[in-house]
């Protein structure tokens, strides 16, 4: 019999919260949205093979450095930082906004395990969508020209979709904190996003302080670029890039999670 | 199951499978080798070998390449003139692969041992250079080595090279001694590049399944000039001054052609602060070049073409090339060497009519 005067242990009551915000984060329209989004390289990877198998002379991008571009640029750049902001902002706010967040805070559950398991939601929902459609257009666009070339660029793949869950990790980690930090958290993320992110392109030790330094660091791909990321591209060892990301995600979730412990919530009426 | 569960049960099955045709794939791919993309049959190489350079012939004559430039001969690798040449084979329609093994320095005129891997009639080859009267043929452990004269890198000489036919699948082609001892180590069951741990280090670190590829350790590159001089400020073509470049331990290069040339070089310098002077001095050039460029329309590309970046004590130079873009820097470089030919020397200038 479980002593109803202490809350739920942590890892069942993380699952139970993960159940429960599963089911309304992945047919949510934000999921659609950016699932959509998320998943437009793929579409993009069948138009491509439509155009190679219509005779059309191959003009521009070869097969694999379209993907290579679509990796380090359209995911790990721009789209997954932007699916992270949307999804983890949202964690708590939703609740908030909703004027549901007192229905969680009464149920015999602490605070760090609702955070832990909303933030399980929002990773596995994101995944659900980025994994197969890295797959789906690695497969699409590597075997445009034949299959012979496939295996010698499937390392880059498994290393891709490492690097692609670290950066929904890390963003999401970063985000979750300014989503229970803010009140209005995402044009502060979308600041962060497109302003302090493009210092990665400047010299010196100022690019350390960006995520997308380290991450894009994990990818092989160095598409040719022009302008001062070409003339101060820096790609850090890939041990450091870890123990950074890593590091900083625990940082993040951590201080989100006291955050969210230590706060009141006064939910307007 | 709920909708939600069903979703990620869908998905989940995509990636497991993609990882499981991955896995597949890198497991039957034809390009995976002895270590890297080097052939196991290439490992019969000389142990002191100082670079080794891979062409992967299918790719290459099935690149948009050989379609502009196959049929001129200076755009042909050596290694792939010479087997034409002395053996009557057809790279384009015989071989596989070919790998190059070179023990000499950089700047030293040793001609390199070429290895082929392929489909070859040995009767066929034998009657082809029997009937030609230029090879002499003995007889090495059981294998029939040919020798005859080949041309040296200097036009004014020739030099003796040897050939010799280990199984129906590899072909030697090389300096008499280097295919004598290829040919013992091979009838001894011998595999002396595996010795060579550096460089087989650096081939082990290239993708396998571009169409050409070449390793070379610090040996090779410790021969080559590190010291040149800098342009003049007075614009008299005098020299500026001398600039020392860090010394390389390094360097891999690797190569695709298809649908564009893509040429991706890493070169490992000695530490990080050699790597991004090195880094540096290479972007100083390719602004150079895109300064000129931007002249040109022509040429407005080749500025977005190629990017460097540092990685530790790495530099990495990645370069997108369009056939196009290759076809209007060889019109300028045939245009400058015609202009060049047309000025003539000075006392042919003074000779000529007023």
């Amino acid at each position: 019999m479980r002593d109803t005067t202490q809350p739920l242990p942590f890892v069942p009551a993380t699952r139970a919260v993960f159940d429960l915000s599963l089911e309304g984060m992945i047919w949510s329209r934000r999921s659609l949205l950016m699932g959509l989004l998320v998943a437009l390289p793929a579409v993009l990877a069948v138009v491509y093979r439509v155009v190679l198998a219509s005779g059309t002379p191959a003009r521009g991008l070869a097969p694999l450095d379209l993907y290579a571009l679509v990796v380090a640029v359209f995911w790990i750049r721009n789209v997954l930082p932007l699916a992270a902001l949307f999804h983890a902002t949202s964690l708590v706010a939703d609740e908030v906004e909703g004027r549901t967040l007192t229905y969680l805070l009464t149920r015999p559950i602490t605070r760090p395990a609702i955070l832990a398991g909303k933030f399980a939601a929002y990773l596995v929902t994101s995944l659900a969508v980025a994994l197969p459609a890295a797959v789906l257009t690695f497969f699409l666009l590597a075997s445009a020209r034949g299959w012979s070339g496939v295996g010698a660029a499937v390392p880059d793949l498994f290393r891709d979709l490492g690097v692609m869950a670290l950066s929904l990790v890390a963003y999401g980690a970063l985000f979750t904190l300014m989503g229970v930090l803010l009140k209005r958290p995402v044009i502060p993320g979308l600041l962060f996003l497109f302003g302090w992110e493009l210092l990665a392109n400047l010299p010196g030790y100022l690019p350390r302080l960006t995520l997308t330094t380290w991450l894009r660091s994990l990818i092989r791909h160095r598409p040719a670029e022009e302008g001062l990321s070409q003339l101060f591209a820096q790609v850090q060892p890939v041990g450091w890039s870890l123990t950074v990301l890593f590091v900083a995600s625990a940082v993040f979730l951590a201080a989100a999670a006291f955050i969210f412990t230590q706060r009141e919530y006064v939910l307007e009426q | 199951m709920s909708r939600s569960r069903l979703v990620l049960f869908a998905s989940m099955s995509v990636v497991v499978l993609g990882v499981l045709a991955g896995l597949g794939a890198l497991w039957m791919d034809p390009a995976r080798a002895a270590v890297g993309p080097l052939p196991g049959e290439a490992l019969v190489l000389p142990a002191d070998t100082r670079f080794v350079m891979g062409i992967d012939a299918k790719r290459v004559v099935a690149s948009p390449f050989w379609a502009r430039y196959g049929s001129e001969r200076s755009m042909r690798p050596q290694a792939w003139r010479q087997l034409e040449e002395m053996t009557g084979l057809d790279p384009a329609r015989d071989v596989d692969q070919i790998v190059v093994a070179g023990s000499g320095t950089a700047t030293s005129r040793t001609p390199p041992l070429v290895l082929a891997v392929g489909r070859f009639d040995p009767d066929r080859i034998a009657q082809t250079l029997q009937t030609s009267g230029k090879a002499t043929l003995r007889d090495v452990g059981g294998v029939r080595v040919y020798e005859f004269a080949g041309p040296s890198p200097s036009a004014s000489r020739t030099q003796t090279l040897a050939m010799a036919l280990l199984d129906r699948r590899t072909v030697v082609l090389g300096p008499p001694d280097g295919v004598e001892a290829t040919v013992r180590h091979r009838a001894a069951g011998e595999s002396p590049l595996q010795q060579n741990k550096g460089l087989l280090g650096l081939v082990e670190r290239v993708r396998p399944g571009s169409s050409f590829w070449m390793v070379g350790d610090q040996t090779l590159l410790a021969s080559l000039p590190n010291t040149f001089s800098g342009p003049g400020t007075g614009g008299s073509g005098d020299m500026g001054p001398s600039m020392n470049l860090p010394t390389l331990k390094a360097v891999t290069v690797t190569a695709d052609l298809d649908p564009e040339v893509s040429l991706a070089i890493v070169g490992e310098a000695i530490d990080d602060p050699s790597a991004t002077k090195l880094a540096d001095v290479v972007r100083g050039f390719v602004a150079l070049a895109t300064l000129q460029a931007r002249q040109k329309p022509e040429l407005q590309r080749l500025g977005s073409a190629i990017s460097v970046a540092t990685e530790a004590n790495r530099v990495l130079l990645n370069a997108r090339l369009p056939y196009e873009l290759i076809d209007s820097l060889r019109a300028m470089a045939m245009t400058s060497s015609a202009g060049a030919t047309d000025e003539g020397s000075p006392a042919e200038e003074a000779a000529k009519p007023k």
